[in-house]
């Protein structure tokens, strides 16, 4: 048995996007770029970036919902993205909702049966259980879609950003919850959060993710300071000299000679 | 064939996955109005009433081949009810669940059989109606009747293969979808549905019908009960049937195969 749960080795990903000019000429752009990390079994890493460089296509990648351009990642284990109103259906009620969404994710009848009374009691959403899901404020949606996640028995949770819609009280069930899981059944977790409060409290690794390339990646408390000291710099400049910053970041992501392209690339994109 | 193996492995084993998918979905739709599965019946009777006014009153059709008109357009329109639905809502089959497929690690090539599942629902419904309508005009079951299940098979076969290759293609380019829906209007009239493909002034007419496969479905359903043929009386048109869906089958699950993990990018 391998004790590491993720290795990734210049793993890049590469999206194609529209020219600023309204030519049809396509520009092909890193989204993430030689990424390279491992990561422990009962490990609980806390991704940090600015909006836009490569977390969520992180997520992606690691759920293996997407393809990886270049590189090797290696998963061991089950992995699951932790997503809030995916699956939910708002013509059902809340109880009929934990059938759908758990067929969704696959699971068996019996499954859904078993872990049904945890959601519910999980959820603490009360008779609103029987109310079509459409009459649901945001946070209960939440709370349902985020129970009947963690009903799941993944190996490798990734939570991007699921937390944010709740209220603090629920977001601290959940933590405790998969902090309890963490702990008593060796799962590795990947959390993205913008809170820092949160990820220093509840993850053990940090990385940091900027402009698409892995900025940091070790302790969380350190990682936790670079970032926010990047964040306050940030905020810091004037709006002219940020603009031209981000810009050039943004420049340095471009593949300024993307490879030939066949008739291949042409017809599908 | 190992994309083929792969698509039957992975919607055999999340048969409950499909049923559960197709039967929620039902469920929503039937929530969405007041009187629900009521309308599952009634909007297919109301179209037939529509159609036998149209051409059995307006344009005084007699009828085919001894078979009054009214029956004769119930049985067709029973099968083209079923397909049409399917080969259109098909093509949106991976589209319209893009929620789901970019948030979770998902089995797409289910996703074509939870509609053909669902709309199965949707034919059963139809298919009461019809032998009801039958019974009152004096066609009553008999053991050819069975021919309906080998039919129906057909048709959700046909269906599953056609959307798998539709619903790939409505990803690299969504004209697809807009391109099926508006053949779809050209195919009920290529299709026996409304008349019989027996042209005599146009015989390539006919002949083209005759390739479109639905030409098998429909009038197998009409075979089964009215002419108590069954399929083993016409070997020829089964085969070519069954070589177009295999046909499509193996297109299909190439393209989903190959586009299995490349699907989310190309939203």
């Amino acid at each position: 048995m391998e004790d590491y749960a993720v290795k990734l080795k210049n793993v890049s990903k590469i999206y194609t996007l529209k020219n600023k000019d309204k030519t049809k000429t396509k520009i092909q752009f890193y989204a993430l770029k030689d990424i390279s990390f491992k990561v422990d079994k009962g490990d609980t890493v806390g991704i940090l970036g600015t909006n836009g460089s490569g977390k969520s296509t992180l997520s992606l990648l690691l759920s293996g919902i997407s393809d990886h351009d270049g590189g090797t990642l290696d998963i061991n284990g089950e992995q699951a993205l932790i997503s809030i109103n995916t699956g939910l259906n708002m013509q059902l009620t809340g109880e009929e909702n934990i059938n759908v969404k758990g067929a969704l994710l696959g699971l068996s009848k019996k499954k859904i049966q078993d872990i049904k009374d945890k959601v519910i009691d999980f959820a603490e959403l009360g008779d609103f259980l029987y109310q079509p899901v459409k009459k649901y404020s945001s946070g209960m949606k939440s709370r349902l879609g985020f129970s009947i996640s963690l009903a799941l028995d993944p190996d490798i949770i990734i939570v991007d950003e699921a937390l944010s819609v709740g209220d603090k009280g629920f977001a601290q069930k959940c933590l405790n919850h998969m902090r309890k899981i963490r702990d008593e059944q060796n799962k590795t977790i990947f959390f993205i959060s913008h809170s820092l409060g949160q990820v220093r409290d509840f993850c053990t690794t940090g990385m940091w993710i900027e402009g698409g390339v892995l900025k940091e990646f070790g302790e969380i408390n350190e990682v936790c300071d670079h970032y926010a000291e990047y964040v306050d710099m940030l905020n810091a400049m004037s709006e002219k000299d940020k603009k031209a910053y981000l810009n050039d970041k943004f420049k340095e992501r471009i593949i300024t000679n993307p490879p030939k392209k066949g008739l291949w690339d042409y017809i599908f994109r | 064939m190992k994309s083929v193996s792969y698509v039957i492995k992975e919607n055999l084993s999340n048969l409950y996955r499909i049923f559960c998918i197709a039967k929620y979905e039902l469920l929503a739709d039937m929530r969405d109005s007041k009187f629900g599965v009521f309308w599952n019946f009634a909007s297919p009777a109301i179209q037939v009433i529509t159609y036998w006014l149209v051409f059995g009153i307006g344009m005084q059709r007699k009828g085919y081949d001894g078979i009054p008109y009214l029956p004769w357009a119930i049985v067709g329109f029973a099968a083209w009810w079923y397909i049409s639905p399917c080969i259109t809502s098909g093509c949106s089959a991976v589209f319209s669940k893009q929620n789901v497929i970019t948030k979770m690690k998902f089995p797409i090539s289910i996703l074509p059989a939870t509609i053909c599942v669902k709309e199965f629902f949707n034919h059963l419904c139809m298919m009461a109606i019809a032998i009801v309508m039958l019974i009152i005009f004096g066609y009553y079951p008999n053991v050819y009747w069975f021919g309906l299940v080998y039919y129906a098979f057909c048709a959700f076969m046909f269906v599953e293969a056609l959307a798998l290759v539709t619903s790939v293609l409505t990803m690299m380019w969504r004209d697809v979808k807009k391109l099926v829906t508006s053949l779809m209007r050209m195919l009920l009239y290529l299709s026996p549905v409304l008349w019989p493909a027996a042209f005599s002034s146009l015989p390539a007419m006919s002949f083209l019908m005759k390739l479109n496969p639905i030409y098998y479905i429909v009038t197998g359903y009409r075979d089964s009960i009215f002419f108590n043929k069954t399929p083993l009386d016409h070997p020829a048109m089964t085969l070519y049937f069954w070589i177009v869906v295999i046909f499509l089958f193996v297109v299909g699950s190439s393209l989903m195969y190959h586009f299995k993990r490349k699907m989310v990018d190309m939203l």
